[in-house]
Formats: C-alpha cells, sequence, structure tokens
C-alpha cells in the first residue's frame, strides 16, 4: 500500500481538523446546556439514568417552545468517573459549545476537578456528589449539590438500625470520600463502644476481599455495616457469604441494586439496605416514573435519574427567572424558585414555567427530594428509608422523615 | 474555541514530556516502563503538597518534583538488575499501582480519595487572569523544548550509542567493555525525572489532582503516543502526542454532529473509533509517523 505523508502536510491535517469543530458552536440564540455523566467506570451504573432524564426534560422544553423564546441545546458528554478526562471534556463544552452550567457530575472528584474551570468562566454547577470540599472550593457560589452529604446518610443509617436493637458492629469502607465520611456520621450514632474492630478502608477494584473481610468478622459483631458501591459490595458480599457469616449485613441501597440482585440470587436474604429516597407519595416522583417508563415499587429506583430530572428542571426554572443565561444570575435565581415558603409549589417544568410567565413566585419539589437550598448550595435533608432483601424483592422496614 | 485548543495544546505539552521520558527508557534502551502514571502522580503530589501543605515556593517544589522522579526513577532501574523486558514491565506497572495505592491510602498527608486542591500557580501574579492559560502554554513548551534538547543531545552523544547497543543486544554491549547496569540507572533516573516534572506541571494547571487521575491508562496514552509516533526518534513523538490527544479529543465532536446518537452509544462509539484510528494509523505507519532514522555507513568519506 502506498501512502505518504510529510510531515507538514500532516500538521496541516492536523490543525484543519481541529479547527472543524469552530462550526460546531451552538447557534447564538440556543441557550447551550453541558451534561457531563459517569457514563462508564465507577458511576456506570448510575449514569445514563442521569444522561437519559437530562435528555428528556430538555425533549420536553424544546417541543413547548423552549425557554426566554428560545431552544435549549444539551451538549452530552462522559466524564468515564475519571477526573483526568472529565476535566478536558469540561474544557470542550465551556470553550467550544459555550454552555452556562455544567450538571450531572458524580463523582466528588470530578466534580472539584472541573471547578476550577467553571468557576474561572462563570459557569453554574450542578452535581449528585458528596465530599464537604464542595462548598470550601466553591468560592462563587455557583455550585448546587442534589445530594444530601453522607454524613447525613451515614446518621440517618444509624439511627435507623440502633432502632432494631443491634448491639455490635464490625465496620469497613470503600476507600472513597463519599463512603469514608458516611462511616463517621454512622459511627457518631451508635458509638465507638459499639464497634468490635477497629473501622478500616478497602479499596476499589479488588477480585478479592478475603484478608479484608476476615478481619471484619473476626470478633463476630452481630451486623457489619459496609457503605459501597455495587461492584465492590458485590464482592465483598461474595466472600462474606463464603466465610459463613450469619449476622445482619447492612449497607446503602446504592450496592443491592439489580444489578447486585443479579449477581447473588437467593443467597442475598436478609441484607438490610439504606437511602434517602424520594417521598414516594410526591407527585414529581410519580410523574418521573412515567416518564421513565417505570413501575412503581417500595425498591428504591434510579436514585440519580431523580436527581438528573431535578437539576436541568431547576437549572431552566432558574434561567427563566433570572431571563438570563450569566451563571450569577442563574446561580441566584436557582434559590428563588427552589426554596422559601409561602410559594406555590411545583412539581416539574412545565406547570413551573406557566406559574412564573403568570408571574408568581415558585418553589419547585423535585423527584429526588423537595429540593431546599441551604446558603452553600447543598441540599436540605430527604427522607431515609431501610430496607431488607426478601425473596430477591426490596421490603420497607423503617422510615425516617425529615 | 481558542481557549479550548490552548487548553488541548497544554494537555499536548505534558504528553510530550511524558513521551520523550518514556522514549529515552524504551525506544532508546530498550526498558520497559508501565509506571509512567506513578511518577506522574509522584510528581505531581511532590510539588503539589509542598506548596499547598508545607507552603514552599513553587521555584522549589517543581525541582523537588523532578528530584522525587529521578531518584524513584534510579531506584526502580535498581530492580532491572535481574529483570529485563517482560519481567521489568510487571515491576514497573507494580511500582505504578503501589504509588497510586499510597498517595489514595495516606490521606493524613496526601487527602486520599477527596483530592489535594492546589492555589499556587507559576508566575500567577504577573499577568491578568485571562491571559494566563495562554503563559502557561508557553511555560510548559518552554520544559517540552528543554526536554527535547536534552533527549536528542543524549541520543546524538556516544552515550545515545551505546543505549541503542543495550537495547538491540544488553550482552554484546557488555561484551564490548560498556557498563550496561550504570547505563540502565542513569537513563531510568532521567527520564524519572522528566515524568516528575510533567506530573508538576499538571498538578499546577489542573490545581485539583487525585488518585483517580493516575490510573494507569495515563501511561497507555503515552505509550500510544510513542508507538504512533515512532518510538527512537525524538520528533516522531512530538507529534505522535498530539495526533493521540487529538484521536482522544477529536472524537468527542462526533456527538455534537450526530445528535441522533444518544450518550451512551456516543461514548462507545467514540471510544471504538480511538481504537480503529491507532489501528489505521499503525497499519499505514508501521514503524510510526516519524520512524527512527537508520544508521547509514557511508563509504565514501574514507574511500575518497
Amino acid at each position: 500500500m502506498s501512502f505518504h505523508m510529510n510531515r507538514r502536510s500532516f500538521l496541516a491535517a492536523g490543525t484543519a481538523a481541529l479547527l472543524v469543530p469552530t462550526i460546531l458552536r451552538a447557534q447564538e440564540s440556543d441557550i447551550a446546556i453541558g451534561s457531563l455523566t459517569p457514563n462508564t467506570g465507577g458511576g456506570a451504573p448510575f449514569g445514563p439514568n442521569i444522561t437519559a432524564a437530562h435528555k428528556r426534560v430538555v425533549d420536553a422544553v424544546n417541543a413547548a417552545g423552549g425557554i426566554l423564546g428560545r431552544q435549549v441545546r444539551l451538549f452530552q458528554e462522559n466524564s468515564e468517573t475519571n477526573p483526568e478526562t472529565a476535566v478536558r471534556a469540561a474544557d470542550k463544552l465551556i470553550n467550544v459549545n459555550g454552555v452556562c452550567a455544567i450538571v450531572g457530575t458524580f463523582s466528588s472528584s470530578v466534580t472539584l476537578g472541573v471547578m476550577p474551570k467553571c468557576q474561572a468562566a462563570n459557569v453554574v454547577q450542578m452535581c449528585t456528589s458528596s465530599s464537604s470540599d464542595i462548598p470550601v472550593a466553591d468560592e462563587k457560589g455557583l455550585v448546587f449539590n442534589f445530594q444530601p452529604l453522607s454524613p447525613i446518610w451515614g446518621r440517618a443509617i444509624g439511627e435507623l438500625v440502633k432502632s432494631r436493637g443491634i448491639e455490635t458492629f464490625g465496620l469497613m469502607a470503600l476507600n472513597n470520600d463519599f463512603t469514608r465520611s458516611m462511616m463517621d456520621g454512622f459511627i457518631e450514632i451508635v458509638g465507638q463502644d459499639a464497634l468490635l474492630n477497629e473501622p478500616f478502608y478497602y479499596n476499589a477494584q479488588q477480585s478479592s476481599y478475603r484478608s479484608e473481610v476476615t478481619q471484619l468478622i473476626e470478633k463476630n459483631p452481630q451486623a457489619v455495616f459496609v457503605p459501597s458501591y455495587v461492584t465492590d459490595f458485590t464482592a465483598v458480599y461474595k466472600e462474606l457469604y463464603r466465610q459463613g457469616y450469619e449476622g445482619t449485613v447492612i449497607t446503602t441501597s446504592l450496592s443491592t441494586g439489580p444489578q447486585f440482585k443479579e449477581a447473588i440470587g437467593g443467597a442475598a436474604e436478609g441484607i438490610v439496605h439504606g437511602f434517602p429516597v424520594p417521598a414516594i407519595n410526591s407527585p414529581a416522583y410519580k410523574e418521573y416514573l412515567v416518564e421513565a417508563g417505570l413501575e412503581a415499587s417500595d425498591s428504591v429506583q434510579h436514585p440519580f435519574g431523580t436527581a438528573g430530572r431535578d437539576q436541568l428542571t431547576t437549572l431552566l426554572l432558574a434561567i427563566e427567572k433570572a431571563g438570563s443565561t450569566a451563571g450569577p444570575d442563574i446561580a441566584k435565581a436557582v434559590w428563588e424558585v427552589t426554596t422559601g415558603e409561602g410559594k406555590t409549589t411545583v412539581y416539574n417544568l412545565a406547570d413551573g414555567l406557566a406559574a412564573l410567565r403568570a408571574g408568581k413566585d415558585i418553589n419547585y419539589s423535585g423527584a429526588s427530594g423537595s429540593i431546599e437550598f441551604d446558603e452553600e448550595g447543598m441540599v436540605l435533608g430527604r427522607d431515609f428509608q431501610l430496607s431488607e432483601i426478601r425473596d430477591g424483592e426490596d421490603v420497607v422496614i423503617e422510615r425516617l422523615e425529615y | 474555541m481558542s481557549a479550548y485548543l490552548v487548553s488541548m495544546a497544554t494537555y499536548a505539552g505534558f504528553f510530550m514530556i511524558l513521551a520523550l521520558a518514556l522514549n529515552l527508557q524504551w525506544g532508546l534502551t530498550g526498558m520497559v516502563n508501565f509506571g509512567i502514571a506513578g511518577f506522574y502522580a509522584l510528581g505531581a503530589y511532590t510539588s503539589g503538597l509542598l506548596s499547598a501543605k508545607a507552603g514552599w515556593p513553587l521555584g522549589l517544589s517543581i525541582p523537588m518534583a523532578i528530584a522525587a522522579g529521578f531518584a524513584a526513577g534510579g531506584l526502580v532501574a535498581l530492580l532491572s538488575m535481574r529483570l529485563r523486558e517482560d519481567f521489568l514491565a510487571i515491576v514497573t506497572l507494580g511500582v505504578g499501582e503501589v504509588i497510586r495505592l499510597i498517595v489514595l491510602n495516606e490521606d493524613q498527608i496526601t487527602e486520599g480519595p477527596r483530592g489535594l486542591r492546589i492555589e499556587a500557580q507559576p508566575f500567577q501574579s504577573l499577568m491578568a487572569p485571562e491571559n494566563y492559560p495562554v503563559f502557561y502554554l508557553g511555560f510548559v513548551a518552554f520544559f517540552v523544548a528543554i526536554t527535547y534538547w536534552i533527549c536528542e543531545r543524549i541520543r546524538k552523544a556516544p552515550m545515545g550509542r551505546t543505549l541503542r547497543a543495550i537495547r538491540e543486544d544488553d550482552v554484546v554491549a557488555g561484551v564490548l567493555g560498556k557498563n550496561v547496569f550504570r547505563h540502565r540507572i542513569q537513563i531510568f533516573a532521567i527520564g524519572g525525572g522528566f515524568m516528575g516534572l510533567a506530573g508538576a506541571l499538571y498538578a499546577h494547571y489542573s490545581q485539583n489532582i487525585s488518585p483517580e487521575v493516575f490510573m494507569p491508562t495515563v501511561a497507555m496514552f503515552i505509550w500510544m503516543s510513542v508507538i504512533v509516533g515512532g518510538a527512537g526518534n525524538n520528533r516522531g513523538l512530538l507529534i505522535g502526542a498530539g495526533t493521540v490527544i487529538m484521536f482522544l479529543e477529536g472524537t468527542r465532536f462526533f456527538g455534537d454532529v450526530l445528535p441522533w446518537l444518544d450518550a451512551e452509544t456516543m461514548s462507545s462509539v467514540r471510544i471504538i473509533t480511538i481504537g480503529l484510528l491507532l489501528i489505521v494509523t499503525l497499519r499505514l505507519r508501521p514503524r510510526g509517523l516519524l520512524p527512527e532514522p537508520k544508521f547509514t555507513y557511508t563509504r565514501d568519506k574514507i574511500a575518497g
């Protein structure tokens, strides 16, 4: 095969290829929004739900005539749950597509990783992350977190299992910020004395957790609490089962979704798991189930997908309210459309827009929770639910309401 | 758009320094290094921690990152006394992961999984923030130039010939009286130092580093750069690193022109395309875009 390319023509072709995207910038009349979700990597079980929820909200609003008389254009990128890739994707969203907000980041390291770029360009961020560094790093007040910080999860799960009369615990957690802070919250509630082992962390992506599990159940605690994600928890649970542990296994509902139940089957019987749940009776959650084509059930369905719907709905309502796509204006309007009493409660974008256009003050109540922010942009408390796996189904055993 | 190109060029700069370092170790000397991400992390965290936690000026912390990479490189090369090729590859991969896991687990020092925030940027106070990205590109380009110059000097010097001899057959080089072991340690240390430098430059550019950044995939990107560019040829590598960044980033734009692909399909298509582009490049240019020039013996001078 003959193919000749000298250095000059190669460089020329390279430069030309890089310049092509100039024509891809959104038309000036469109409102550009970036969706940066974990579609592969550690967040892969959750990312696609978030992506789909973002897209549904945008499609619906465009069909109904858009925001501020302009169409909304969603640019979707995959963060690969990796901050190195995510920063470059965010760079493209900000500098090429000209987005006014980046929504849907999931792991704290990604949210924090893209933050310097977003702050410099006055781009609003909406995430479901847990690190308590987020409000600290957010110097301009442009970040909104749609997930309660994880110490709150740990405390809630602690309260719920304590009321079940369990007295001794073994503790280990996946080594990431989310699960570690959850463990701290849990210890706060059950107390150091209830722990039979020194709590420790394990690393993700190991093929076996034999020595970790041996250490965990060495003193035979009544229950073990393992804050985790689904991939590593599956391996940890297999090992617990193999070693014949008979106490109660407690974890988050993130770890016990359909993927886990499929892998473990009947051996999953009796696992107790907790999660901040949408008010199941909330109209917004019911609408979400219809939009996503799901049946109502006791299980927590699409935990992050519901947050995805709320992120984009809140963002678009805020843009309509602010009458502008400048980051600081949007950020200010986010509080106005979500937080505060004595306003008209709305459960979806269409109703919200109608109310705003009729000159009313609104308070959006979402599918993932009632969506009220504190002054740092962190979402306030959500209902918590503890479930147990019986016959392969999640059965609600207790609920904590805020 | 131009801001985007500037930042991609900056990333290409980090890749270029890493690729030049790998070329010294593998392209020239034949020592396989799969632990690039570890050396990169070592540099990033050394400079990041010294400036963010110990308050050292960058004029000291960046050289310390180079020194840390240099020392680590030398130590790893000691292992090569008894290990070569595939065994060395496994050891270096292990070293890279060990460094990452230490950073992940020693959270009292490194902040572990929550990531380290680094405020300091070189010469930040001297210019307006909007000009800073362009300045930083120049700053990185300056270091790429220095690294390139040093690598070229080594390649052309008598030492370069020795290194190529070691690469082709270390026993022959040893029989000819060359100290194979010492050369290996030297070159691995120098390469490690460059990787440390790249890490420090990355840390102060991104201002937020966490262990997840330094997964072994980083090493794969650098290997791709060296193989695509042409192992053994420093100029080829610069082009190779640029090409790899172009493949990685250019494919992002598919989503914008093919709106009917949903984000999930899109990200798979993107990764498939990157693979295809690499295969096509190597099918058409099996020895890389700019292959290593073969040494040719010209008779004329002697015969004349």
